[in-house]
């Protein structure tokens, strides 16, 4: 087992109340709940908002776009585009089908060990086509689908004219008028048009063009039937009345199958209609042989169908030649809003070239840290567990990151949640931490220069002991410095033996006692914690965490900030 | 709407537990932030009118994509990597161990890849919501590249889905997501429209069930479901396995299976190697005739196919210590053979419903479908969901039923007894055989093409409708009374094609009606006057009834 190294989580506030249970008040908040996973965040994934003083989590914050991208040749690609041709890049920008690794775009007729990195766009090499997309991680390359390209570039959209094998895949624009010219020829010859096997763009646009007919002229002979209704053409009721697939009603209903008007069934491929071709003994032979080099599933089900992919079921997604390149997904920029006060708390700079942010408030620069250290922990087992049932010590270092000082208040349960829980002591749960004073400006009261200040600043409040070692005492804090505060926790793991935990059960008199076998991370000793922060604030401006005019100490506010959160300290022995 | 909710409601149907506040209560467990409405709410220019988002939830994914596109922009698998704290990389970390066998030990194999299952009992709906939200996020902020403005939403769910899940995905994307209105359609609708037809028989081997669901002119006319489907051939492959592995699962001890490999390792094999052998009356020859399905890797292997039933080497890394097995490849047919269609672990009188091979499933289905629905949808059978890529599953469920309708015909459905049928019990319909009944109503017209003909069906009934539909096609006449497969775009895509259309969807649930009333408030569907039903999804053409009645349409009340 790993050791593991402790961490906290912090439960935003907006998860508390959506909880089902939030009429119980008294309710502690168990971390190992399921839903918990849902509303826990580490510190770094929370925002702020200067103006409601709260918490932002991703699942509490307004979103807007700055700005879309192709993180791969970082083209900034305008908005309406989105829409219209999609969310991947159009350009040259493509991942590997096994395993996503970018792709190069390689002359065919280059050296093989000639696979440096070439920009999309411009390749590097000078060699003629034609051009293929290699792996430099795990070597696939294009041919391997029997892809090649004639141009360097915009190999978007010659992918987009090719199925795999090379044959030429015909537009739906190009596909119309292939079937008009093969329809006036069948028109003349008196021969049926053939079928044909569609893929998905082409079976959706032939379908949808055909409905579109259909309820033309369903629409039209009906204004001639029963005029009472009088609709036009994209009028919802008519269709309603065509489609009719809301309608309740029996199914001899003669009423309700009359309103269904004369719209009739796809009959041709032309139309959309595919029969299905269910002998795959083919694939089953593939399989026979190439069972070594099937896909599995992970590589294949998290891709969408992109162009020129496969109708449904062909059964071959499982084999390497029916991978298609994955052009790259777009990514976008966004910044983000308070949604009750609607200011901006995360705004990135515009430039895709950047990961700078104009705006950026990290709830770290607002809300104490708590960082995990050992302290006294008897008999630990080699890879760092701890002993069941005797007491181990934890510091935790909270670290005052604004410019006002603090109240703490801690609450955690003295047991906590769950079938082995273990006894916990917050020795002093109350205290004040200074404020996150500059630095410079203790360094010039002081005389003393830079970070000796902080540590020349650290006062000890516990007791030392006979053997010159610091004592923790019940009410006092560990250890002082400018702007941070350690205290000791002491915790009694609970023993991790199932048929303890039946018998001291029985011995309760609780029946329902759950003996089952341990589950995934049940023995590791987390601790939920309630953590109430008080300051005065200036009213004066908005900038409570800017340390300017804080002098002023006329106009001052009283703000609080309450919140769960959850330290892991450890895993005990089994 | 309280009493009739009242009266008998099947314990999992209950709403009263589930539903969104009443109208008393301004937040309350659908409502995440105070106030949220009044910043995110109506003010028409913050929203996106002409984005229309369609999203399909399902047992294992979701689909998402703008209403209109062929295709969905992007899929979300439920899974363990979504069910972890924001920020929690332990898995990534080089010396992680995957601990799936604590897992399997607490009964969680493979529950993980799970949104919900079709019990709703002792499942958490919170924890639904959660899933759904993390999902949906996921979706919106990766594929769809959209900002938090609210767009109006169309759902394409299972058309069985059970209230109270329905109703926690309503609150969960009302809640979360503030949609103003969220129109409903259901799957076997979406994927009848998505094959150019308007009758059909579905076959969706999903994933925790197979469900049979017979479509009659864009209507539900019958549905019925086998718990066979994906799980079980998945658990089938791990028996397979484990038995080769030299310990047989034990499963007569009365505790939980206990299990050798990890799911993950299962569900791979099964999706990569387990296929399906065909049926012992099908007419075409061996799998290696085969001409429809044109691989690339034919043409190589044209020349080296000597062994027809080679070893199989399977590498398997999730047991300790990790080992490889050697199959020969014709058994990799046995977990399917399992899973669908096995049906010698039951006495034929004891199969539970819930529990029928699939091909005695689809039989039944037919049977129960009056004559002129049933000719129509036997032409119109639709191959859905993920176990039909299981190669040679579905030419073999099509064989196999094509032959019990040889064999058994539709005797007990002939002319009036039709309406009795769909009464009697089901066993006793099967239990009686109909070898020597009626053999000139049933004889195999054309052997060759491997269709059979119904003659009985060929007679349709005098129909206004059908001498309109005849007149308009009189180049290629209705096909009907043969067993014929035909394949669906996808219901993303049917669903797409309806929205698109601006057909109505089966229900149009308004924001603040619901959070006002939740399930509960909805009226049964034959309650509601049709004309006051009539809304269009498309852009700007929303035209709703009376707000007072509005429905869940086949979802129906609780
Ligand atoms: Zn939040
Ligand atoms: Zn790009
Ligand atoms: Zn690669
Ligand atoms: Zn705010």
């Amino acid at each position: 087992m790993a050791p593991l190294t402790p961490y906290t989580y912090i439960q935003c506030p907006c998860s508390d109340e959506s909880s089902p249970d939030a009429d119980d008040d008294d309710r502690t908040f168990d971390p190992r709940a399921a839903r918990s996973n849902y509303s826990l965040y580490g510190l770094e994934y929370l925002l702020y908002c200067e103006d409601c003083h709260q918490i932002r989590c991703p699942r509490c914050v307004a979103e807007e776009i700055v700005t879309y991208y192709c993180p791969s040749c970082l083209f900034e690609v305008p908005s309406s585009n989105i829409k219209s041709e999609g969310n991947r890049c159009t350009r040259s920008c493509f991942q590997c089908p096994i395993c996503i690794g970018p792709l190069a775009v390689n002359s065919l007729e280059a050296q093989p060990d000639q696979t440096h990195l070439a920009a999309p766009d411009t390749p590097s090499a000078s060699h003629g086509g034609p051009y293929i997309l290699t792996c430099s991680y795990c070597n696939w390359s294009s041919t391997e689908t029997g892809i090649k390209f004639d141009k360097p570039n915009s190999i978007y959209s010659q992918l987009a004219k090719l199925y795999n094998g090379g044959e030429h895949r015909l537009t739906p624009k190009e596909h119309k008028e292939r079937r008009k010219e093969a329809l006036q020829a069948s028109a003349v010859s008196g021969d049926p048009l053939p079928d044909q096997t569609l893929d998905v763009e082409t079976h959706f646009a032939a379908l949808k063009a055909f409905y579109q007919s259909q309820l033309a002229d369903a629409n039209a002979s009906t204004t001639g039937l029963s005029s009472l209704e009088g609709l036009g053409f994209a009028s919802p009721a008519s269709l309603s009345r065509i489609m009719s697939i809301y309608t309740g009603g029996s199914l001899h209903d003669k009423r309700a199958k009359s309103r269904i008007g004369t719209m009739r069934e796809a009959l041709t491929s032309d139309e959309g209609l595919q029969l299905a071709s269910l002998d795959e003994s083919s694939s089953i032979s593939a399989l026979r042989l190439h069972h070594a080099s099937t896909i599995p599933p992970t590589t294949y089900q998290h891709q969408t169908p992109h162009l020129g992919a496969l109708p449904p079921h062909t059964g071959g997604a499982r084999f390497p030649s029916h991978l298609r390149p994955i052009p790259c997904l777009l990514r976008t920029k966004r910044s983000k809003r308070c949604p009750l006060c609607r200011h901006i708390i995360s705004k990135p700079e515009a430039k895709v070239s950047t990961t700078r942010f104009r705006i950026r408030l990290v709830a770290g620069s607002y809300v104490p840290s708590i960082s995990i250290l050992p302290l006294n922990i008897p008999q630990p087992s080699p890879d760092g567990a701890l002993a069941p049932l005797v007491p181990a010590q934890f510091l935790l270092k909270f670290l005052n990151p604004i410019f006002e000082p603090v109240r703490v208040t801690l609450a955690t349960p003295s047991k906590t949640p769950g079938r082995f829980g273990a006894k916990v002591t917050v020795l002093c749960p109350e205290f004040e931490i200074d404020a996150n004073t500059d630095v410079w400006e203790d360094a010039l009261k002081d005389g003393v220069a830079g970070k000796d200040v902080a540590a020349g600043a650290r006062v000890r409040r516990g007791t030392v002991g006979e053997d010159g070692q610091q004592q923790p005492e019940v009410g006092k804090i560990w250890e002082r410095g400018r702007n941070w505060v350690s205290i000791v926790v002491e915790v009694v793991p609970a023993s991790l033996r199932l048929d303890l935990l039946a018998a001291t059960g029985k011995f309760a008199g609780g029946e329902g006692v759950d003996a089952g076998p341990l589950r995934e991370d049940e023995d590791v000793l987390e601790i939920p914690m309630f953590v109430r922060v008080e300051w005065d604030a200036d009213t004066g401006g908005d900038d409570v965490g800017s340390g300017v005019g804080k002098d002023q100490k006329e106009a001052k506010e009283k703000r609080e900030l309450a919140y769960w959160c959850v330290l892991g300290l450890g895993r005990v022995r089994q | 709407m309280a009493s009739s909710l009242g009266s008998a409601p099947l314990p999992h149907r209950s709403v009263a537990n589930i539903r969104s506040p009443g109208p008393g209560s301004a937040s309350g467990p659908s409502t995440p932030l105070r106030g949220i409405q009044s910043s995110f709410g109506s003010p028409s220019s913050l929203r996106a009118d002409e984005d229309l988002l369609l999203i399909e939830l399902g047992t294992r994914k979701l689909h998402i994509g703008f209403a209109g596109d062929p295709v969905p922009r992007g899929s979300v698998w439920f899974g363990p990597d979504q069910q972890r704290r924001v920020g929690d990389f332990r898995v990534w970390q080089p010396d992680h161990k995957d601990n799936w066998k604590q897992r399997a030990a607490c009964g969680q194999w493979g529950q993980d890849h799970e949104l919900w299952k079709s019990d709703v009992r002792g499942l958490d709906l919170g924890l639904v919501s959660d899933k759904i939200e993390r999902a949906v996020r996921e979706a919106l902020t990766k594929y769809m590249l959209i900002d938090s403005r609210p767009r109006r939403m169309v759902c394409v769910l299972p058309s069985g889905l059970p209230i109270p899940m329905l109703s926690t995905t309503l609150n969960t994307l009302f809640g979360r997501f503030a949609p103003p209105t969220i129109s409903l359609l259901s799957v076997p609708i979406a994927l009848v429209v998505g094959a150019g037809v308007r009758s059909a028989l579905v076959i969706d081997l999903g994933w925790s069930e197979t469900v049979v669901t017979g479509i009659y002119e864009y209507r539900e006319v019958h549905t019925s479901s086998s718990i066979r489907g994906g799980r079980m051939l998945t658990e089938q492959t791990h028996k397979f396995l484990a038995a080769r592995l030299g310990q047989g699962q034990d499963s007569t001890s009365a505790g939980a299976t206990e299990y050798l490999l990890s799911f993950e390792e299962c569900n791979d094999i099964a999706c990569r190697l387990v296929w399906c052998k065909p049926s012992s009356h099908s007419t075409t020859g061996t799998p290696d005739d085969g001409l429809a399905t044109v691989d690339e890797q034919d043409e190589t292997e044209a020349h080296t196919h000597h062994d027809l039933n080679p070893q199989i080497d399977i590498p398997l890394r999730s047991c300790e210590p990790p080992k490889s097995l050697s199959v020969p490849f014709d058994e990799l047919t046995e977990p399917c053979e399992n899973a669908f269609f096995d049906d010698s672990r039951y006495s034929r009188a004891s199969f539970d419903d819930h529990e029928l091979p699939v091909h005695i499933l689809i039989y039944r289905a037919l049977l129960q479908l009056p004559l002129d629905v049933r000719s129509l949808c036997m032409s119109r059978i639709i191959f859905t969901g993920g176990c039909a890529n299981v190669l040679g599953l579905r030419k073999r469920i099509f064989d196999d039923v094509s032959h019990l309708i040889q064999e058994r015909g539709w005797d007990h459905v002939m002319g009036k007894a039709a309406d009795e049928v769909r009464k009697k019990s089901q066993t006793k319909t099967q239990g009686t055989q109909p070898a020597g009944n009626g053999g000139g109503s049933k004889s195999p017209r054309d052997d060759q093409s491997n269709i059979w003909h119904d003659a009985a069906n060929s007679s349709p009934d005098a129909d206004p409708i059908e001498e309109q539909l005849k007149k308009a096609s009189s180049s290629r006449p209705t096909v009907k009374g043969e067993m014929r497969a035909i394949e669906s775009l996808g219901s993303w895509s049917g669903a797409s094609l309806i929205t698109q259309l601006k057909a109505p969807a089966i229900a149009t649930i308004d924001r603040d009606i619901w959070q006002q009333q939740g399930a509960a408030g909805a009226s049964r569907a034959t309650e509601v006057d049709p004309k006051g039903q009539r809304q269009s999804l498309g852009p700007g053409g929303l035209i709703r009834g009376a707000a007072s009645s509005w429905t869940l349409g086949v979802w129906g009340v609780a």
